[in-house]
Order: C-alpha cells, then sequence, then structure tokens
C-alpha cells in the first residue's frame, strides 16, 4: 500500500498544528462560529445529536493492520470503545470531545492517516472496489490512480469551497463495486481499440433528495490526462454550480440543468488550457504510483494445499461461511474473505476496538497485513491463503465477526439514523433489528439468494435506499416514524433508481412488508433467479397489489 | 482595514473604492487609482479609460467574468469579492486571471480572514483586504501553516509530481 514520503508526513502532521491552532481561536472566541463550522467539516467534524462526530479518512478503503490498531486505540482511549464504517469507506468515531480533536488528528498522524476532506464542501475521499489488484476480471488496478487523485485533491486551494460536497470512484473492472454511477464523477477504466488503457468519465451522479444516475460526458480519457480534465471539470462546476440553494448545488444539478452536451462542452472547453499542461500526469509518476500496488509474494504452493478440503467436509459451519462470505481470488490458492460488520442485532458496520484488534491481527498473520473497508460496510481480507481460512475464520467467528450473511437481506447498509444522527427524521437501527429478528434463519436468507437492502434516516439518503433491491426512506410524520419502500435499485453495473412501492408503512409493519413483498418473489421466481431479475421481469403491480391488499 | 500585499502590512493604500450607487456620473470620480464595479465599468467604458489615474474592477461570482477577461489589458487592478465565507467562486477567478496572464494586483476583499489566506495566495490572489474586526499580525503566520503542497500554485505551477 501507499507509503507516505517526508511531503505527505510533513503536511498531515502541519494540518493536525493548523487544526489545533484553529480550535484554540475557536475556543477562545476569535474564531466566528459560521466560519469554525466550515474548518472543522474539513477536517471531518461534524456536531451530532448527542456529541461531535469525526469521520477518519480510509482512502480507497485501504488501511494497514497499524493503522486499524490506532483506530482501536483511539475508539478506547478518546470514544466508546466503537467505531462505525460509512459508505464511503471512512471510520466514524460518534463521541469525541472536540477539545481532543487536535490530539486524536495527532494519534492518526503517527500512522500515515488523517481526517482531512471527510466532510465539508470540497473533495471527499476517494473509493474503490474493495477487490482492488486481487480480483480475477480485473483491467488495471484502479488503486494507484485513487492515490494519484487523492494527492491532487487534498488541500486544494483552488477546491476547497465548492458549493457542495463532491465524491470520485473509481472501479477497474466491468463490475462496479463502488456504486460509480451514483458519484458526482464515476472514473471507469476502459481499453479504447488501440488497446490503450484510460477512463470512461461519468458526471453528475448523486444520491440524495434528488437522485440521479452519472452520465458519460467522455468514452475514453488518456491516463495521463486524468488530473487535467478532474480540473477543468472542478472548475466549471466550482464557477457555475449553484451557490444559492445547498439543495440544488451539487453538480448533478448543473449537469442536469445544462444539459450533458453543454456541460461537456464547457468542460472540454476548458480542458483546452490545461490539458498537455503541468498537470499531465508522467508515465513516472503512474508507475511510482502503481510500484506501492503491486501484487504481494504469494506463495506458489497455496494451491497445493490439501487441509482446507479437509476442514471444508468437516465443519459445516466453516464451510457456510466459505461458500457465503469468500470470493475466488486471482492467484490460485487464495481467497478474498470478508468479514462480516453485519452480526445479528447490532449496528451495520460498527465495530470495536477489540474487533479491531483482532481483525488487525488476522491481517497481520494472514493477509499481508492489509484490511480494506467495503462500500456496503464490511471490512475484507484480501489475500488469504486457503490453508489459514480455517484460523481466520474461527478466529472471526469467535468475535462474531463472522455471520455468513455477505450478499443475503441481512447484510444491509443502514445510516445511524435519528439515535445518533441530527439531520435524520427517523430511526434505522430499530427498523434493522426488527428486519433481523423476522429474518433470522440463514437457510431461509440462502433460498432467497442475494439481495440487497438499504436504509436511510432521511433524505439524504447516506444509507443509499434508492439503489437497493429493497430501499427503506424513514419519514418524520407528525412525530412519528414511518418508512417509505422502494423496489427495483441498483448501484452496480446495472445502475439504477428503485421506484417507490406505495404509501409508507409504520414502524412497526416494516418487517410485515417485507415478508409480503418476499412472498411475491417467491410465487414469482422462476427457478434460481435473484429478486432484482424477478422484479424486472414481473415489475411493480403484483408487489404493490400484496402489499396494499385490503384486509380480508 | 488592514491591507497585506505579498504577505507584508500595507500602511497606505492607493487604491480607493467607488460607491457608485451613490455616484452622480462618471465625471464626478475623484482622481487618483479607484476600483469600480465591472457593471459600472463596462457602461463607462470610455470616460473612465479616458481619466488619469489608474483603474481597478471589482467583481464577484456573479458577474460576467468573460468581459472582466476583456478587459484586463485596461486595468491594474481586480478585487474579487468573497461575498460570503462559503462562496469560493473567487479562487478559480484568480485562476482565470492568473492564467490568462494577467499581472496586475489581484486583490480578495470582502469575507476574507487568516483562515483562507494561504490557499487564496496559491490560487492567485498577491493582496488581501482583511476587515478590522478580524485581522491580527499573527494572520502573516497563516501563509506558512502548511508548508507543502501537492499541487501547483500561482508562484509555481507545477505539481509535486514534475518538481
Amino acid at each position: 500500500m501507499y507509503q507516505y514520503n517526508e511531503v505527505d508526513q510533513t503536511l498531515v502532521d502541519e494540518r493536525v498544528e493548523q487544526y489545533r491552532d484553529q480550535t484554540r481561536r475557536y475556543l477562545a472566541g476569535e474564531l466566528p462560529e459560521d466560519e469554525f463550522l466550515v474548518l472543522r467539516l474539513m477536517n471531518g467534524l461534524y456536531i451530532q445529536r448527542f456529541a461531535p462526530m469525526l469521520r477518519v479518512a480510509i482512502p480507497y478503503g485501504l488501511m494497514s493492520s497499524e493503522q486499524l490498531r490506532k483506530l482501536a486505540h483511539i475508539a478506547r482511549t478518546y470514544d466508546k470503545g466503537y467505531g462505525h464504517f460509512t459508505t464511503r469507506t471512512n471510520l466514524q468515531f460518534n463521541w469525541p470531545k472536540l477539545e481532543e480533536v487536535p490530539d486524536i488528528l495527532a494519534e492518526l498522524a503517527q500512522v500515515q492517516m488523517h481526517a482531512i476532506q471527510t466532510s465539508g464542501n470540497c473533495i471527499r475521499n476517494t473509493t474503490t472496489d474493495p477487490y482492488s489488484g486481487v480480483y480475477a476480471n480485473e483491467l488495471e488496478d484502479p488503486r494507484a490512480y485513487c492515490e494519484i487523485i487523492r494527492q491532487w485533491s487534498t488541500l486544494h486551494p483552488e477546491f476547497a469551497y465548492l458549493p457542495r460536497k463532491f465524491k470520485i470512484a473509481v472501479t477497474g473492472s466491468t463490475e462496479d463495486r463502488a456504486a460509480s454511477q451514483v458519484h458526482d464523477i464515476g472514473l471507469h477504466l476502459v481499453q479504447n481499440d488501440a488497446g490503450e488503457i484510460g477512463f470512461e468519465v461519468l458526471v453528475g451522479g448523486g444520491l440524495g433528495r434528488t437522485p440521479v444516475i452519472g452520465k458519460v460526458v467522455r468514452d475514453f480519457l488518456p491516463k495521463e490526462h486524468l488530473l487535467s480534465y478532474l480540473d477543468a471539470i472542478l472548475r466549471v462546476y466550482n464557477l457555475n454550480g449553484r451557490r444559492d440553494n445547498k439543495y440544488k448545488a451539487r453538480i448533478k444539478i448543473l449537469v442536469n440543468a445544462l444539459g450533458v452536451k453543454e456541460f461537456s462542452r464547457l468542460v472540454e472547453e476548458e480542458w483546452e488550457y490545461s490539458r498537455d499542461g503541468e498537470l499531465t500526469l508522467t508515465s513516472a509518476e503512474i508507475e511510482r504510483a502503481k510500484s506501492f500496488f503491486t501484487p504481494f509474494d504469494y506463495d506458489v504452493n497455496a494451491a497445493t494445499d490439501t487441509s482446507f478440503e479437509q476442514k471444508l467436509a468437516e465443519d459445516s459451519a466453516f464451510k457456510t461461511w466459505y461458500e457465503r462470505n469468500t470470493v475466488d481470488h486471482r492467484v490460485e490458492g487464495y481467497r478474498i474473505a470478508i468479514v462480516s460488520l453485519k452480526p445479528h442485532l447490532k449496528p451495520a458496520g460498527d465495530i470495536t476496538d477489540a474487533q479491531m484488534d483482532l481483525v488487525a491481527d488476522l491481517a497481520e498473520k494472514y493477509s499481508f497485513g492489509e484490511i480494506r473497508s467495503t462500500h456496503d460496510q464490511n471490512l475484507v481480507l484480501a489475500d488469504v491463503k486457503k490453508a489459514d481460512l480455517y484460523s481466520v475464520w474461527q478466529g472471526l467467528e469467535a468475535s462474531n465477526l463472522a455471520r455468513p450473511n455477505i450478499g443475503t437481506l441481512a447484510d444491509m447498509i443502514v445510516c445511524p439514523g435519528f439515535d445518533f444522527c441530527a439531520l435524520a427524521n427517523a430511526k434505522t437501527l430499530n427498523i434493522a433489528d426488527q428486519i433481523n429478528e423476522r429474518f433470522d434463519d440463514l437457510d431461509h436468507l440462502y433460498d432467497l439468494g442475494d439481495i440487497q437492502l438499504n436504509m436511510s434516516g432521511c433524505i439524504n439518503a447516506c444509507g443509499h435506499h434508492h439503489v437497493a433491491d429493497i430501499g427503506i426512506l424513514g419519514v418524520d410524520k407528525k412525530g412519528e416514524d414511518w418508512y417509505q419502500i422502494t423496489l427495483g435499485g441498483s448501484s452496480r453495473e446495472d445502475a439504477s433508481l428503485g421506484k417507490v412501492l406505495g404509501k409508507s408503512v409504520a414502524a412497526d409493519d416494516v418487517a410485515n412488508t417485507l415478508e409480503k413483498i418476499l412472498d411475491v418473489f417467491v410465487e414469482h421466481r422462476q427457478e434460481e433467479e435473484l429478486f432484482r431479475d424477478t422484479y424486472k421481469r414481473i415489475g411493480m403491480d403484483p408487489f404493490k397489489e400484496n402489499v396494499y391488499a385490503p384486509a380480508h | 482595514m488592514p491591507l497585506l500585499i505579498n504577505k507584508n502590512i500595507v500602511a497606505n493604500d492607493s487604491w480607493q473604492s467607488i460607491d457608485t450607487e451613490s455616484l452622480e456620473q462618471a465625471q464626478a470620480l475623484p482622481s487618483g487609482d479607484i476600483i469600480v464595479p465591472l457593471a459600472f465599468y463596462l457602461e463607462n467604458r470610455d470616460d473612465l479609460l479616458g481619466r488619469d489615474g489608474q483603474l481597478g474592477i471589482q467583481v464577484n461570482g456573479d458577474d460576467d467574468l468573460q468581459a472582466l477577461y476583456a478587459e484586463q489589458g485596461n486595468i491594474a487592478l481586480v478585487a474579487v469579492e468573497f461575498p460570503i465565507f462559503r462562496d469560493g467562486r473567487g479562487f478559480s477567478i484568480a485562476k482565470h486571471l492568473v492564467r490568462t496572464g494577467f499581472k496586475g494586483e489581484i486583490r480578495a476583499i470582502g469575507d476574507v480572514a487568516r483562515d483562507r489566506l494561504a490557499l487564496m495566495q496559491s490560487s492567485g490572489f498577491n493582496a488581501f483586504l482583511i476587515p478590522e474586526d478580524r485581522f491580527s499580525e499573527e494572520d502573516l503566520n497563516a501563509f506558512t501553516e502548511v508548508s507543502v503542497n501537492y499541487q501547483g500554485t500561482a508562484a509555481d505551477p507545477r505539481p509535486i509530481f514534475r518538481r
């Protein structure tokens, strides 16, 4: 993984001291509240319902064992012993003290981490496929480009006060595990007819109150032009994005208002000034970035192991976990293992300090000391030898991190909701529990096949409810929590926005409603068809009829 | 209001900002170096170009920036207004001015205070008019708080990988 050099380290160290001084001046009354708000947001610090919330950047979801141990230490020392992984692959601490945040940032800087630009109207943490570099069907490892973007976007002087937040995702294969089409910019590594590798560039995707799928503004961008083209997009947005209404300030609104053709024209016009200029990536720089993401020194004898097959035969619980929670690795004899942060009746994405330490240890022992966080709020040990899977599973199992539910209805994306978030309209955690209690039979979940269920506690859509097979949105009706259900969304390569099933349902009725939806699916399903395919085939009406049928 | 030019506190500002609302006609303009809003400049272009003293134009992100860039050969100063703290359009305006070769003073006015000075300077500003109540001499330290940068700056447009 990327290792800081002197410049990187100096930057985060000095940034910590800069923020320490800003905090001091704020507490001394020298810095107005509204200015400090903007400054602290750019360091990832929100003021939440009960306490500040600090969001730590995990660049493109990759961290080392040492870094995860540091996060565990911070959770233990400065917080209440846990953290929460988000869909941006970042980690949130829910209970830090405002005065202690500079110290937390200093701790992070010791392990090459920071909280820069995890919030605020600036370029956020760039995300990617959690299987980057280890997935068989990859064109190129996108992480080198993510790191190039990380550096370019970090403390960018011109783009620190954009009309609104700005999110970029990069993918390296035709499969999309980064929800790239609902990002402000989605970059897909592609190959042109001449065999050159570059990017397909999408702009203007996003969720929130106006969900939009991103539009292609360039079919093929040669990779050396990555930064100059991003620079052009950002400048067009910075100058032309709406500033009068924060709900209409995202780039998706600008792209829709101008039309993608006119927007592209403005970008190309702006790009004329900078293409082939200083921002053009040199091949030395691309190679330097790539050098941090070269394949590990894999055991050439890994595939000859037989102990693994024996364990599979002996231990059915292990076998189930193996089938559900591990994925093919490009190297024979290795697997990608998913650490489920969706244990039964615990908040999705939450992890305790002890669990962080354990995952860090397992990674160090069995997966080259690296951990990835995923868009759907799990962790990944990307390089586990098959012979070691049993040990990894045992470790995870003992720490409640091996629930074999990846891809099932119980592998939900859930925002923290009203219990923590000051923006939320409704609770989410109690609803997730209700669903988990109703659908606690894993065999039943396996029979249903892969179903993505996402839940948000308000229209800001942090839980990405629009792009799930089944989306649940909490709404407030006269002080009561109600839940609007959408069907047929996807954040994958076939990205689409879910459609509203009908009027919202009461809090007590969410699991009942899900059951009715799934009944329709089971009734109409052909063979092993997935929920999304059945929905595409039969449409919304059968679901609507069953859910809203008058009681007899 | 304290004025910083090239990281120094300047005691005397030779420029006078004209409140064109209270001005009866362009002929009543004072002598010396004056800053006028872009719209006023465009309406009174010939009168303004005919007078003695240097000209400056004041803009913000709502203005027709192409009209400004077309006139930059006639002026010695652009005052870019930051109407509120969150408005970052001025950064890109400065970037445009530098890129198109404007050699005069690029002055940040409005909501200008310590915590954005370094970003403004990197984007191309070389003068900062800071409200009295927001100014302290320590503000000069702001320019060196973070001593390294990945991006190019107005002074050295090379990003880190070309240095």
